[in-house]
């Protein structure tokens, strides 16, 4: 922990430097720094600026304010409703506290309002959430919700959730290609890789890994985009190979996919965000991208065989 | 199917035989099935549970008799677009508990489109059993017991009112699936001398997994 500590001090010193500078934050040496981490109180307006999110802010500045003014859809706002309470109920920013949870309420619809195909999905109460904590602040929450899903992520939230399972499976098949072994076991054992990664793409690790952590890996997937989250989740199953090999059957294995998101490794943020980059090995962009074509055309495909039968 | 073995108990003695069974919880969301499993498998309550996303996996175990049943407790995400997702959880489920909140009819429609589901999709041996949650809620009460009492009779489902808060059935739910459910290839055959009798008590403070399974 001390040792954490000596990194975070050096960091926010170079930070600093950084903002009053007031340069460029999409370079070479910002992707490093980025890399190892970004100081919680500059969190919010790096991740803003790095996004693109800030330019989205600019070229509609008042549109969030529009957006709580306007009409609301009843039950959207109802579903919304039920999830406030069960939104980080332990943690004290949000128990007990109407005004934190009327934020989070007021994030989550004018987001649902303004992005109809998506609207409002559980899981981004969780995001939304956390990105609360970290910004204290509903409208810059607003707009890195609106980067990330509008921007970073293919279509994970929408009714049909195909960006997602098409996710799950170019993992897969990653896990395939990287770690055989592993693949054919998981295979063997018949636990299907949405039952261990869904909650892993949708909350991107928030409620799933520990808090510094996610937030060590949301500083570089609001940098470097989607291929943060193959690289964590490679590294998580690579790192705890030879545990989830012993695992025999179907509830052990599912019983160890969940321990390793809680283990000595995760726990230890800067160590683990250093091993993401190594762990994996290369992992282009291209593939990724040729990945998610060829398994969004096989799952179309899929659906019309199904339709047709 | 149902996993058997012979469990030897800590002094030696035989304790018969142990069954393994799936077990998925469906429903509309913030119902109450997490709660459910957590008042089952830990016996505590939260007032406000959080949402579950995607799925989550817990174990329980059950004495009925001399035989030791484990369940494999899948807890699904209860929100529709997570739906393409649920026959992952209840393909190979040997049973299946359908919640409903007894104060919000909606509820109780969305647990009629599961049960069809089910037994359209499902195993045909699957056990389904309709759980009208909340029942501790009884003054915001719209779903008439003996309502859901004569859809559950007319589908061949066990059904209960509980309450996660309270406590109230939940154990005894899952126990009822237990009975009900095949201890071996004779489809229930064995099962059969058991009947009616109760081995573990569930007075419904006390986790269900009594002395008799450690």
């Amino acid at each position: 922990m001390s040792e954490y500590l000596k990194v975070l001090a050096k960091m926010a010193k170079k930070w600093t430097k950084i903002i009053g500078e007031g340069k460029s934050l999409r370079s070479i040496t910002i992707k490093k720094y980025v890399r190892k981490g970004i100081p919680g109180e500059h969190r919010g307006l790096v991740w803003l600026a790095v996004s693109g999110g800030e330019d989205m802010k600019n070229a509609s500045p008042d549109l969030y304010q529009k957006l709580l003014l306007s009409p609301h859809n009843v039950e959207t706002a109802e579903i919304i409703k039920t999830d406030l309470p069960r939104t980080f109920p332990d943690n004290i920013f949000f128990n007990n506290t109407e005004n934190q949870q009327h934020q989070l309420y007021n994030v989550l619809l004018a987001f649902a309002h303004q992005n109809k195909t998506v609207g409002y999905c559980q899981g981004l109460n969780y995001i939304a959430g956390l990105l609360l904590l970290v910004t204290k602040s509903e409208e810059t929450a607003f707009w890195l919700l609106k980067v990330l899903i509008d921007k970073i992520l293919p279509d994970y939230y929408t009714c049909t959730m195909d960006g997602l399972l098409t996710d799950i499976d170019v993992l897969a098949e990653l896990v395939r290609i990287k770690m055989p072994d592993v693949y054919q076991h998981v295979t063997n054992v018949g636990l299907p890789w949405p039952v261990i990664t869904t909650k892993w793409f949708v909350c991107l690790f928030a409620e799933v890994l520990p808090i510094e952590t996610t937030l060590r890996i949301w500083d570089c997937l609001f940098y470097e985009g989607t291929k943060i989250i193959f690289r964590v989740a490679l590294t998580l199953i690579k790192r705890n190979k030879s545990n989830l090999l012993a695992c025999q059957d179907f509830t052990t294995l599912a019983e160890c996919f969940k321990e390793i998101t809680k283990d000595s490794i995760v726990l230890r943020c800067h160590e683990f965000m250093q091993s993401i980059f190594k762990v994996p090995g290369s992992l282009p962009g291209n593939t990724i991208a040729k990945l998610r074509t060829k398994h969004m055309q096989q799952r179309i495909k899929r659906k019309q065989d199904k339709l047709e039968r | 199917m149902a996993t058997r073995g012979t469990a030897q108990r800590p002094n030696g003695s035989t304790q018969g035989k142990i069954c393994q069974f799936k077990l998925v919880l469906l429903g509309e969301s913030a119902v109450g099935k997490s709660s459910l499993v957590l008042r089952f498998v830990k016996g505590q309550f939260h007032e406000y549970q959080e949402s579950t996303i995607g799925a989550a996996f817990l174990t329980q175990t059950v004495c009925l008799d001399d035989t030791t049943v484990k369940f494999e407790i899948w807890d699904t995400a209860g929100q529709e677009r997570y739906h393409s997702l649920a026959p992952m959880y209840y393909r190979g489920a040997q049973a299946a508990i359908v919640v409903y909140d007894i104060t919000n009819q909606d509820t109780f429609s969305r647990a009629q489109t599961w049960v069809k589901e089910l037994q359209r999709q499902a195993s045909p041996s699957i056990v389904i059993a309709l759980a009208g949650n909340k029942a501790d809620l009884a003054n915001k009460r719209v779903v008439e017991y003996d309502e859901a009492q004569t859809y559950a009779d007319e589908n061949g489902l066990l059904f209960m009112e509980t309450s996660a808060k309270t406590a109230m059935n939940v154990n005894d739910i899952f126990l009822a699936i237990a009975k009900k459910l095949p201890k071996n290839e004779q489809s229930g055959s064995a099962s059969t001398s058991g009947q009616g009798r109760r081995l573990v008590e569930s007075d419904g403070q006390k986790a269900a997994t009594g002395n008799c399974c450690k």
